[in-house]
């Protein structure tokens, strides 16, 4: 059984539907890549899965529970962790503030979680008092990380980690994520700069026009002519 | 008999209070339920369209023992005008440094306003004559009618009681009439306006700021214009207010309960609707007149009474938010109650 | 000449107001980051907490406490029970507000928040005259001897100086809550950013319900001293303020409760100042001119914050 489902989901922002029933699943431990062009809706997916966006239609499980449309809160407790694209981190607290926000729902001690997060980011170890706000993009990233990864979820959900990075930055976020991917942990995630990700998948899938049109293993979804041609700029 | 009398002239009383409510919730509607701007500084432009009109049309200062600038015992259309006229002009001095401002900076600046007329209304006594307030404010053709309905009177001495009262009060039946052309006219005008291109970009720059905006439109030229000519509409009813009552005093602005109970009128009767606007009007104002009556019988003080009726138009107001913010009439295009709120994903 | 030389006490005297303008303006800049509109009803929320601590020193002295002063203060014990009271009081109350009211309208947008917050506001003050009446009702009927503070030339009485102290302690003590405890982290990470603080699995409801309780607290405090330092308190008291709290928190920053402790001892300041030179009856008019001032200089404020 798999760690995550998706089951024929239909969802969509007041009225104007972008999902278009889309089905998915992440194993146990498993790192899933999807790509696909812009507005695809796999953004939507991703606030869907973790009740930012109430689908119309359809299921989402995550460990055999039923999960649509709880309520974010919920869905962080049950074990799935969401790194947004944009604005993921708290800009006036420090990087020890953002992580302790991380695990808001443990009231008691955190010191175990937040060394292993530094020995994940060793950066950040030495900038703890250190406003994130003040960090280039890099680092910002790997805080918003590093405080999704604070409640030790099952499921990791990355929105374009990469983008907005320069290339060398992007190159360190994707070692950290395989470092991540190695530990157990399953990944879900979404990126534009697509190569990378898939090189170290173990499944990627397409999803364009609000549904999933192709799925293969990662690498072997990389070397696919196609999907070079139509999704990765040749 | 008489009590159909008393209930007659009680009528009308009622009717002339309502109309120049639904005359401030016109210009209201037309800022907040067109345009989108939060003028809670409304008691401003009615007060400064009641002095005005006092001062242009009143008598002299030496006729009655006050000190003003003003009392040119000019005739009352001269003095409505001028009321229109000063309103719109405080409206566009404030508007220019506050329109381009967020709403709610906006809604404090206007609260400033409102406070700042108050203040000046009451503590330049050279200009306005202060806590004493400006008498004997004239109403239109009051000679002549009360002339022909004392000659009535006396003329006819048989005449069954009840019809007699009815008479004597002929005149406010006339300022009835009055107040209710001078609605008709403001609604017909405020309807074609609403229904014409610059209507039109109003309800654009409401619903859209920065979409009406970027086709082009100079948002604030717009806003500004709706604003004066919304407060205007305001002096307007600031002028009937002053010419109805002959009496007024910086007390009779009390900034809060005369912009808020417009902004409830509003909100119950539809925002964006001028019908709506005259709806909540007639529907808020008989509510505030049945607490009168309902308190009569309740063994309150009459301090303890007049708290509990705006404590039932407050509940009221909260009522309607959270069940039906669009208010009793819906808007004839599908349109929110207040401006969409920012994109928020759940 | 006569006018600059009251300068030095009138500004004595603002930063007395100050302090209660900056309690005040605390918890209208809490509201707003964490909750997103401009809290109208905060004036009268603090002449709630004035009304509450009126109500529960008759019942404390009535059950024979002490209010015998302390020291040079002009209360004792009893009102120091009665603070406690009215604070307790005053919280509960506006979450219930919360949760009968603002809670329904939470997507509902800030300008229908603001509509909202104006009826409360209404309904609170009418709700003070119909329980105490429209009259003023005094804390104290004795007159404090203000004492010269020596080499500075200006006198201050110590409830005055009673006043400033609790100011800045409880300023403290709210730094310190927002920097060192669990929710008050969590509040100036809803104040950054709401929805990453529900995706980070923030209990954002109790966010909300402590960002209550402080400024509901801190409004009720603002509003004792109120009536500590005017010797009197009215259902207008509110109201009245609420000019001078928004400029107090506009010129430090809406969003900003460091900015609102800022702004509220600057617009004091001036308000009081002003009047050597104009009429006392203007002075609303004065922080009405510094917050028209700030709006069309530096709206975001002096100790900016992104709106």
């Amino acid at each position: 059984m798999s760690l995550l489902s998706v089951e024929r989901v239909f969802a969509g922002y007041g009225g104007m539907e972008v999902l278009h029933g889309v089905d998915l699943t992440v194993g146990e431990g498993e790192m899933v890549t999807m790509i696909g062009p812009n507005g695809a809706g796999k953004s939507t997916l991703m606030k869907a899965i973790f009740g930012l966006v109430r689908p119309t239609s359809g299921a989402i499980r995550f460990a055999g529970e039923e999960i649509t449309g709880a309520a974010p809160d919920r869905i962080v407790r049950r074990g799935i962790a969401y790194v947004p694209q944009v604005e993921n981190v708290f800009p006036s607290l420090t990087v020890r503030e953002n992580l302790e926000m991380g695990a808001f729902p443990l009231r008691g001690e955190i010191r175990k979680r937040i060394d292993a997060v530094y020995a994940l980011f060793p950066a950040l170890a030495g900038r703890a008092r250190t406003r994130v706000g003040r960090m280039s993009g890099g680092e910002r990233q790997m805080v918003a990380m590093g405080r999704a990864l604070m409640l030790d979820p099952r499921l990791l959900m990355l929105d374009e980690p990469s983008a907005a990075l320069a290339p060398n930055l992007a190159a360190t976020v994707f070692e950290r994520i395989e470092e991540i991917h190695r530990s157990g942990l399953a990944i879900l995630i979404v990126e534009q700069n697509a190569k990378e990700s898939l090189r170290m998948s173990d499944r990627g899938c397409v999803l364009a026009a609000g549904v999933k049109c192709l799925e293969d293993a990662g690498p072997r979804l990389l070397e696919d002519e196609q999907v070079g041609r139509l999704y990765l700029g040749g | 008999m008489d009590l159909f009398a008393g209930v007659v002239n009680y009528l009308v009383f009622f009717g002339i209070s309502a109309g120049i409510y639904a005359v401030l919730a016109l210009g209201l509607n037309l800022q907040w339920g067109e345009t989108g701007l939060f003028n809670i500084g409304v008691a401003g432009f009615y007060a400064v369209g009641a002095y005005t009109s006092a001062l242009i049309s009143g008598p002299p200062p030496d006729v009655w023992g006050g000190r003003i600038v003003g009392g040119f015992e000019l005739p009352f259309v001269v003095g409505v005008l001028a009321a229109a006229a000063a309103a719109g002009l405080v409206a566009l001095l404030i508007g220019i440094p506050t329109l381009r401002l967020r709403a709610d900076y906006l809604a404090i600046a206007t609260i400033g306003i409102a406070e700042t007329i108050r203040l000046v209304l009451k503590n330049e006594a050279w200009l306005t004559n202060g806590v004493w307030g400006l008498q004997q404010i004239p109403s239109p053709l009051y000679g002549g009618i009360h002339r022909h309905t004392s000659g009535f009177l006396r003329a006819n001495p048989d005449l069954p009681s009840w019809v007699a009262q009815i008479v004597s009060r002929a005149y406010n039946g006339f300022y009835l009439l009055l107040v209710a052309a001078v609605l008709v006219v403001l609604y017909a005008l405020l309807r074609r306006l609403a229904g014409s291109p610059w209507g039109r970009v109003l309800r654009a720059i409401r619903e859209d700021e920065d979409a009406a905006a970027m086709s082009g439109k100079n948002v604030f030229a717009f806003k500004l214009q709706a604003l004066v000519l919304g407060a205007m509409v305001m002096g307007i009813g600031g002028a009937l207010y002053a010419h109805y009552v002959r009496f007024i005093s910086p007390a009779s602005f009390e900034p809060l309960y005369g912009t808020f109970i417009v902004w409830v009128m509003l909100i119950i009767g539809g925002t964006g609707r001028h019908g709506g606007a005259i709806l909540g009007a007639v529907v808020v104002w008989g509510i505030w007149a049945a607490t009168d009556f309902v308190a009569d019988h309740l063994p309150f003080s009459a301090p303890q009474v007049a708290a509990l009726r705006i404590l039932v138009i407050g509940v009221l107001l909260e009522g309607i938010l959270v069940l039906r913010p669009g208010g009793l009439l819906r808007p004839r295009r599908p349109r929110r109650p207040t401006p969409p709120p920012e994109p928020q994903i759940r | 000449m006569d006018a600059l030389a009251r300068v030095p006490q009138l500004i004595v005297y603002g930063l007395v107001s100050g302090s209660i303008l900056s309690l005040g303006g605390i918890g209208v800049s809490l509201t707003y980051s964490i909750l997103g509109f401009s809290n109208f009803a905060h004036g009268d929320t603090m002449a709630l907490g004035a009304y509450f601590a009126l109500a529960a020193l008759s019942v404390l002295s009535g059950w024979g406490v002490s209010n015998r002063p302390w020291g040079a203060l002009s209360f004792g014990a009893a009102f120091a029970g009665a603070l406690a009271a009215a604070v307790i009081l005053t919280s509960v109350a506006v979450v219930l507000l919360d949760r009968l009211l603002y809670r329904r309208l939470r997507g509902a947008g800030r300008i229908t928040l603001m509509i909202a917050a104006v009826g409360v506001a209404l309904g609170l003050r009418n709700a003070i005259q119909f329980a105490w009446g429209p009259q003023p009702l005094y804390y104290t009927t004795k007159i404090q001897r203000a004492a010269l503070i020596p080499g500075l030339g200006v006198r201050i009485k110590p409830d005055q100086i009673f006043i400033l102290a609790v100011a800045v302690v409880l300023a403290g003590l709210l730094h310190l809550f927002l920097r060192r405890t669990r929710i008050g982290k969590a509040m100036r990470a809803m104040a950054d950013n709401a929805s990453l603080a529900r995706v980070s699995g923030i209990d954002t409801e109790r966010v909300i319900i402590w960002t209550w309780v402080i400024g509901g607290a801190l409004a009720a405090v603002a509003g004792i001293l109120t009536g500590v330092e005017n010797k009197f308190v009215l259902p207008e008291l509110g109201w009245q303020m609420l000019l001078s709290i928004f400029a107090a928190v506009i010129l430090g920053g809406i969003g900003n409760p460091y900015g609102a402790i800022v702004g509220g001892f600057v617009v004091g300041v001036s308000e009081e100042v002003s009047t050597a030179f104009v009429s006392a009856g203007y002075k609303p008019a004065v922080a009405f001119g510094i917050l028209i001032l700030m709006l069309l200089v530096r709206p975001t404020g002096l100790l900016g914050r992104r709106d």
